[in-house]
């Protein structure tokens, strides 16, 4: 097929795919429905953004940041060496290869007037910065095996990326192989460049390319001998070494051309062929797949890096928050960095919900900010993983990409509860950050109302009871500390709750010592139904006056965790 | 001496300053604060939602502190009592260990037991001592009114934390003592200063902390001194929210460690006493006013009753 058509195509393809992209940028964002701006606004606000970081006194910052952030690649170096010296190795090999090898017409033989491929230092460079690429894949893959344990997860789309640019090196490595040894490319070169006067000089040369280039003669026996070799290089070096160095340059190449070499010598052309249509199928079909990849992030990723080196955790413009938004999600690489160091990363382990490790909930927000319906039990997940998070912001502070993952999952977090499923986690001490960064405080007292609701639904209150109490033929209480209470009631007496009400009683639904007593008398579903449980302050004073030692602030924290597990098991029956 | 130094999740990034002072404070005795990227959450946010979640972090804190041969040292009181929770379960339930240990076995972790957790106040009062603390202040700070509050996972339930006696804590007393200051005898010291009900039922959690404001401040407080950084949080952050609403005066808040860094003549900079907001450039300078030689309180005592 025709090389320029499959080009015409794959740089098609990137680049609607590249446009598609940079439209989600500005027209897609994850928000609690409060918060909705409009697309021309959206694209005059990043206007003026990308203006502020061109022009005026934050180009020092954005220049600061190409250097630091892009160039040296900072925020990694300051995580991991070891990721810093394989994304390097990557980078700048692929970078210079790119410049050097694929663009050659364009750059390499403009900068340098005498540009022959075949020449040093170029021969050997293209090995060098293969080589570099290869060892970068390398060190990746050993890194996303071995931190599996660490909670590393990796999809196979991560494999893909490392698929790729190892097969385009690889690729182009084995092909530079083949010609080394093929003969009919040794035959062509000699046709079009050589000079070479009779059979006997071309046997010379091609006993010297034999001898000290890798060639592979496999159709007709040639005998190397030194006189012949001797003989060839001189040939050569009238003929060949103007415009072709040493084939040993291109170390690994060569290398491979000694062991792939008689195994393709029968079949040299077309394997040369097949290799050359390998090569360019691997790096057509790597641009044509990059905007949709996770590759993306060799555009995404500068650009996130320079606004956050700009404007750090803080949230400018309203509707640049959302393009920033985007931006982010468009350049996580699936690295995993956050949830190696995730605080909740334990959680995880408990919960058994993937969405709890910040790397798993970046990469699914994507469906979210496009608007994509989701079943309801996957809704339930993220927003559960969105909640059970203790707000350390270290995710933020280390993603090498620089997303502000924390505005991200605060407003994801909201955004979702818009839909109204209650969540029971909002009943935890997670709650305690987002109460003091007073964001979407109308949001969250909506979304607290409806936990409250549903707890409502599922227990009877005591005020609810149309007869009396009864003895409850419930079983005995797993914490028995109950059984010692001789109802003094200074557990009551004493609680900071109980007299911060006019009345008490009716405000918590039960006192602290009734929900001693229910459980006293088999009714554990209505100690778990009583607000008391929910308002308590856990300061452990009662339990600590109790003459008794009736554990109750721990018989509390037994009941809510009871209560929350029903509540769940309702949910899910 | 050397520690794991654990600073939970809320200090790293809302506290900075008590980590810095702490810091700075237990250099000057030579103590060494190793920082652990490792350690992860307490536990202490699920509590209400699962118990056993709760547990499992702070299991896997204390594992990754054995394995580095090191004991942890603790400046929230929260994170504190979720260790030492966690030590008190698993120590009395081998099939749980056996299970947290191997999950912990897949990424070379596991949790014997060696490691002591210990609270800064305790490496303070024990490990450093009080009279080693008098040899090396330089100021004292007399007639400084704080209004102490211990929080309450650091004192209660006694059984589990065995920090000091609940009901008696002489720890910050004799702390205190060190630094001239007086400790104030006032309601809120050994009560909840609501924390643990933000975010679940503000209006409840406010109103505890506005008691312990007003106690505070009735009680003539120039600065009160949670120990806990939930407390910290409490009076440092949500006290400016509520005085935004209200206009009432501000109770400024001082950690135990700044002022004790500046006794023992430490920067204030590095103490980052400007970094609590509610303190301003006035109640820095009323504590400064009030430093003075130590020497010369002790000669003042000394001729009254020589003569």
């Amino acid at each position: 097929m025709n090389f320029n058509l499959l080009l015409t195509v794959a740089v098609s393809v990137c680049l609607i795919g590249i446009l598609l992209r940079l439209y989600v940028w500005v027209s897609q964002g994850i928000h609690p429905s409060s918060v909705a701006i409009a697309l021309p606004e959206r694209l005059s606000a990043a206007g003026r953004a990308l203006a502020g970081a061109l022009f005026g006194p934050r180009l020092i910052t954005t220049l600061k940041s190409i250097v630091l952030d892009l160039l040296l690649q900072k925020r990694v170096l300051d995580k991991s060496l070891l990721r810093w010296v394989a994304h390097g190795l990557i980078f700048s090999g692929f970078l210079l290869l790119f410049f050097l090898h694929a663009l050659d017409d364009q750059i390499t033989a403009r900068l340098f007037s005498g540009y022959v491929s075949t020449l040093n230092p170029y021969l050997f460079l293209r090995n060098l910065f293969g080589i570099m690429v290869l060892a970068g894949v390398a060190i990746a893959v050993y890194r996303r095996v071995t931190l599996r344990p660490q909670r590393m997860i990796s999809y196979a789309s991560d494999w893909a990326a490392l698929v790729f640019v190892g097969g385009i090196i690889l690729s182009g490595m084995l092909l530079e192989g083949a010609k080394i040894s093929s003969y009919s490319t040794f035959e062509r070169m000699v046709a079009d460049y050589g000079d070479v006067a009779d059979d006997a000089e071309q046997l010379a040369l091609e006993a010297f390319w034999i001898k000290e280039n890798g060639l592979v003669v496999a159709h007709k026996k040639v005998e190397v001998t030194a006189d012949l070799v001797e003989q060839g290089r001189e040939i050569s070096g009238r003929s060949c070494v103007e415009c072709h160095a040493p084939n040993s340059s291109a170390f690994v190449s060569f290398a491979l051309a000694k062991v792939t070499g008689p195994m393709l010598a029968a079949g040299d052309a077309g394997a040369v062929n097949f290799l050359w249509y390998l090569h360019i199928l691997f790096c057509l079909s790597f641009l044509a797949w990059l905007p949709f990849s996770k590759m993306f992030h060799i555009i995404s990723a500068p650009v996130s890096l320079i606004t956050t080196r700009i404007m750090g955790k803080e949230n400018g413009e309203p509707a640049n928050v959302l393009t920033r938004q985007m931006v982010g999600i468009s350049a996580c690489t699936h690295c995993g960095s956050c949830s190696l160091e995730c605080s909740s990363n334990m959680f995880f382990e408990s919960f058994d919900n993937e969405f709890i490790l910040p790397s798993e909930k970046v990469q699914f927000l994507k469906n979210i900010a496009s608007g994509k319906e989701l079943d309801n039990a996957t809704y339930k997940r993220l927003q559960q993983g969105l909640y059970i998070c203790t707000s350390c912001d270290r995710c933020t502070n280390i993603c090498p990409s620089g997303i502000n993952l924390k505005e991200l999952f605060v407003s994801s977090r909201y955004a979702l509860f818009d839909r109204g499923i209650p969540e029971t986690t909002m009943l935890s001490h997670f709650s305690f950050p987002l109460a003091l960064a007073q964001l979407y405080a109308g949001d969250h007292f909506k979304a607290l109302k409806k936990v409250e609701q549903l707890f409502r639904k599922s227990f009877t209150a005591l005020a609810d009871l149309a007869r009396p109490l009864t003895l409850g033929k419930g079983q005995k209480y797993t914490n028995s500390s109950y059984q010692s209470c001789y109802a003094c009631q200074r557990c009551t007496n004493i609680c900071p709750v109980v007299r911060s009400y006019d009345n008490p009683a009716e405000a918590l639904g039960m006192l602290p010592h009734q929900i001693i007593f229910s459980l006293g008398i088999g009714k554990t579903d209505l100690a778990m139904g009583a607000q008391m449980i929910w308002s308590c302050s856990t300061c452990y004073l009662c339990q600590e006056h109790c003459p008794n030692q009736v554990e109750l602030c721990d018989i509390f924290y037994g009941l809510k965790n009871a209560a929350i597990a029903k509540i769940e098991e309702g949910g899910r029956s | 001496m050397k520690f794991a130094f654990f600073q939970g999740c809320n200090i790293p990034v809302r506290v900075e300053q008590y980590a810095d002072s702490t810091e700075a404070v237990l250099q000057l005795f030579g103590i060494e604060l190793v920082r652990i990227p490792e350690f992860n959450c307490c536990g202490y946010p699920v509590r209400n939602v699962d118990e056993k979640a709760y547990v499992v972090p702070s299991i896997r804190n204390m594992a990754i502190a054995e394995k580095a041969g090191l004991d942890i040292m603790v400046i929230c009181n929260c994170c504190f009592a979720s260790l030492m929770k966690a030590k008190n379960v698993i120590d009395r339930d081998q099939p749980l260990k056996d299970e947290i240990n191997a999950m912990l076995a897949k990424e070379g972790l596991n949790y014997g037991g060696t490691t002591r957790i210990r609270h800064y106040l305790t490496v303070l009062h024990e490990d450093v001592g009080v009279e080693a603390i008098r040899k090396k202040i330089v100021n004292v700070c007399k007639g400084l009114n704080l209004s102490i509050i211990h929080g309450c996972h650091i004192l209660r339930p006694r059984e589990i934390t065995r920090f000091d006696d609940s009901f008696v804590p002489r720890i910050t007393e004799d702390l205190v003592a060190t630094t001239g200051a007086t400790s104030l005898d006032w309601r809120g010291k050994m009560e909840c200063c609501g924390a643990a009900l933000a975010g679940l039922n503000d209006e409840l959690s406010r109103t505890l902390l506005q008691e312990k404001i007003t106690g505070a401040q009735m009680a003539g407080a120039d600065f009160v001194t949670p120990i806990c950084s939930y407390c910290h949080l409490q009076f440092d952050t949500t006290q400016r929210h509520m005085v935004k609403e209200s206009g009432a005066p501000v109770m400024p808040v001082l950690l135990f460690p700044q002022l004790l860094g500046l006794c023992l003549g430490i920067d204030e900079g590095r103490l980052g006493i400007a970094r609590n907001s509610t303190i301003e450039g006035k109640n820095i300078e009323h504590i400064k006013s009030l430093l003075g030689s130590p020497v010369e309180e002790k000669k003042k005592k000394a001729r009254p009753q020589a003569a």
